[in-house]
């Protein structure tokens, strides 16, 4: 016992006191952060304000465009509106109006365009309200963004003016263009609970990658810890003193420590900065984070399905390092040990949107994949609790046999230098007393 | 006699391949012996037996007269022939871990490793890391590791390699000093000079098997003095003659040979000054390193005709 305190002691301190693990520390949470709200970024990035000039015979047409130009407007589901637009809604202009188009004007107003003084002019004449047709002078013609919103705020003028015409107010008329939006509620056994549709989809999202980065990380970990034993021989040192299983326990419940030290340290940082952290997250959103909350069973549960997973791959991440010499052979015999957790990746979109399809299921129940896919289940709504504790009844009994292959080919794989063995030869280790 | 490690008709077979073949010897207490043998005779496979990395197919292994166990394993130092420290750790790191393993406190373990590393001249690297060192600092820290915890029995395999000759007398004169205080050493190496200066008994090993076994000086006695060691510029054609000359090598800057029985050595004498300029000429034991060459190469001889 005092041997595999020891070793899980050295295992735990020279992995956390490592520049890696601080700058994963800090940067993975960052990483995730980024992974979501960079695009959503990008999209509503403001974008330059755009000088543009509204010269039109009728000064309220060419006020209501500017009022619906300058207007920032939330992004609502309004299908009608194209997607493009929408991502633009929060540019700015900058609108002068000019009343009066006469041919000078245009000859100035071109000259600025072409100098770069001004982005663009909407040229609208006297027909224009009838023929419904105006004419957009534009550096940049191919900036069909800007153009859309254009013409969006010629339609709104033009309906603007139609609408007054038959006795509505202005307020009135502006109200009908009003953005709309319709929330999605989950109905779960708890009672109706209110979430957005994004916001229910990111938690989820985002705790799988968690789950499964670090689940590979520290598997990863135990098979480079192993490699390292061996290529440079300390191996032989420590049998001398040690056994094989303590040695192998020891450095699995080690590594296995570092992991959890890690997940405490964001989960401690997550709810310090919880409220702040998660109101800027949701304001880059577009509010549509707000609702999405974490169950307490989530998170209780985080840490057992990391263990599960990550003991599960430890063993098989530790049999590959003591079959090979070095990293590089490593690196190609841990590909098809690492592919059930790729897969998790792929099909847990589907699980998220669907998390009770008999794939989903079955994902949950299969040792290799339950243990991420269960929690992303977890995450996404609770599923039956028989299916609960069958999926991790099945994972701790997978697990029992795999420590015991493990031990075995860990035991011999260790002192074995040279040829990386033949199945046959692995059968025999396992076999061999 | 008290024996520090018996080891009784020791086999150990992978797969079809013996490793190691009905090897029996025993190390009296207090002696330094010499484990011998060539490349893939079976030296790390019964090593790793004596220090229960693995266990032997048949036969016994007795440690300080009992059998062998891990709670003797704290009683053994061992000092592997490749390297094998944590590079990405400190020297006083790794040695405390080791250390500690083998049941020492932190204290303890940090107060001996000092006081080896200042011993060893390596007092001002106690905080480098592993992979800063030179590969004969790291064979120092190496047998550091295998007698920090004051073993009465230490298994110390290619203890000079790697080491500058100053360094080399370090390690030498601490081994001694150990002897002094009655510990057993077992060598494993190559170097037969290091063998004749510090070994009292030796064990050659080939293919598994002991093939020559005994006192040292009792070994090189029963060859008698029927070597020569010559000095000379020239031609000796005499060597290839079989009524004077039963084996020689040639080491580059002089000639071992063994006289043919019955040979006069002045009657060679006579015939090498015909076709040569002679500088040396001695009569010796044999050398270790030309009784090594013989005997490996007979038992060679005898398992190819077998």
């Amino acid at each position: 016992m005092r041997n595999i305190l020891l070793i899980i002691q050295r295992e735990y301190l020279v992995r956390v006191r490592t520049k890696t693990f601080v700058i994963f520390t800090i940067l993975m949470p960052l990483l995730i952060g980024a992974a979501f709200i960079l695009p959503t970024r990008l999209m509503t990035r403001a974008s330059p304000v755009k000088h543009v000039v509204i010269v039109a015979a009728d000064s309220n047409i060419a006020n209501s465009m500017k009022a619906e130009l300058s207007a920032s407007h939330a992004a609502d589901e309004d299908d009608i509106t194209p997607r493009e637009t929408r991502k633009l809604t929060r540019a700015d202009f900058d609108v002068t109006v000019e009343t009066g188009p006469t041919e000078a004007l245009r000859q100035q107003l071109t000259t600025r365009v072409r100098s770069g003084q001004l982005d663009g002019f909407a040229w609208i004449d006297d027909d224009a309200v009838t023929t419904r047709k105006s004419v957009y002078y534009s550096r940049n013609a191919s900036d069909f963004i800007e153009a859309q919103l254009v013409r969006r705020a010629f339609r709104y003028a033009l309906n603007q003016r139609q609408l007054t015409g038959h006795g509505f107010s202005t307020a009135e008329a502006s109200n009908l263009f009003g953005p709309v939006s319709v929330d999605t509620v989950r109905v779960d056994k708890q009672g109706a609970n209110q979430s957005s549709g994004i916001g229910s989809f990111v938690l989820p999202y985002f705790l799988l990658i968690a789950i499964y980065v670090t689940v590979l990380i520290y598997g990863l970990y135990v098979m480079r810890s192993v490699i390292e034993e061996k290529s440079s021989r300390v191996v032989e040192v420590l049998l001398g003193s040690v056994t094989p299983m303590q040695l192998m326990a020891g450095k699995i419940i080690g590594v296995a420590a570092v992991g959890l030290t890690q997940i405490g340290i964001w989960a401690g940082a997550g709810s310090l900065l919880g409220t702040g952290g998660f109101a800027m997250a949701s304001q880059l959103l577009g509010n549509n984070l707000k609702d999405a909350h974490m169950s307490t069973l989530a998170i209780v549960l985080f840490p057992v399905f990391f263990l599960l997973g990550y003991a599960t791959y430890a063993c098989l991440y530790a049999s590959i390092g003591a079959m090979c010499t070095s990293d590089e052979e490593a690196q190609q015999l841990q590909f098809p040990v690492t592919l059930p957790l790729i897969m998790c990746i792929f099909c847990a979109m589907s699980v998220i949107r669907d998390p009770n399809t008999p794939l989903a299921f079955w994902l949950s129940m299969f040792p290799l994949t339950s243990p991420i896919i269960m929690y992303v289940r977890v995450s996404v709504s609770m599923p039956p609790v028989w299916q609960l504790v069958l999926s991790i009844a099945i994972s701790l009994a997978s697990l029992y046999v795999l420590v015991w292959i493990t031990a075995r080919i860990y035991r011999v794989g260790i002192l074995m230098y040279g040829k990386r063995p033949t199945i046959p030869e692995m059968i025999k280790w396992i076999r061999y007393a | 006699m008290a024996f520090t490690l018996e080891l009784d008709r020791v086999t150990k077979t992978y797969g079809s391949f013996v490793a190691v073949d009905h090897l029996t010897f025993s190390i009296p207490e207090g002696e330094i012996f010499g484990l011998l043998g060539p490349n893939g005779a079976g030296k790390t496979s019964s090593i790793r037996m004596m220090i229960g990395i693995t266990a032997p197919d048949s036969g016994s292994i007795h440690a300080f007269g009992e059998p062998l166990s891990r709670l003797l394993l704290d009683r053994i130092g061992y000092l592997p022939e490749e390297r094998g420290l944590y590079k990405k750790m400190g020297i006083m790191e790794n040695l405390v871990f080791l250390a500690r393993l083998k049941r020492l406190s932190v204290r303890e373990a940090t107060r001996r490793a000092n006081s080896w590393l200042e011993r060893l001249e390596l007092g001002r690297w106690a905080d480098s890391k592993v992979e800063e060192l030179s590969k004969g600092m790291q064979q120092k820290v190496q047998f550091i590791a295998a007698v920090i915890h004051d073993p009465d029995f230490m298994i110390l395999d290619e203890p000079f390699s790697g080491l500058d000759p100053a360094s080399a007398v370090v390690l030498k004169d601490a081994l001694l000093d150990l002897k002094k205080q009655g510990k057993t050493i077992l060598f494993s190496t190559h170097r037969m000079d290091t063998v004749e200066r510090l070994c009292d008994s030796i064990c050659l090993v080939n293919q598994g098997r002991s093939v020559l076994l005994g006192n040292l000086r009792q070994i090189r006695a029963s060859y008698g003095h029927s070597s020569v060691q010559l000095e000379y510029d020239g031609n000796l054609p005499l060597l290839s003659d079989p009524a004077l000359v039963a084996g020689y090598n040639d080491f580059g800057n002089y000639v071992e040979l063994r006289l043919a029985h019955g040979a006069d050595p002045q009657h060679l004498l006579q015939l090498a000054l015909r076709t040569a300029s002679i500088r040396r000429f001695e009569m010796v034991e044999p050398s270790l390193e030309e009784i090594f060459i013989d005997t490996v190469e007979s038992t060679k001889t005898v398992t190819s005709h077998a």
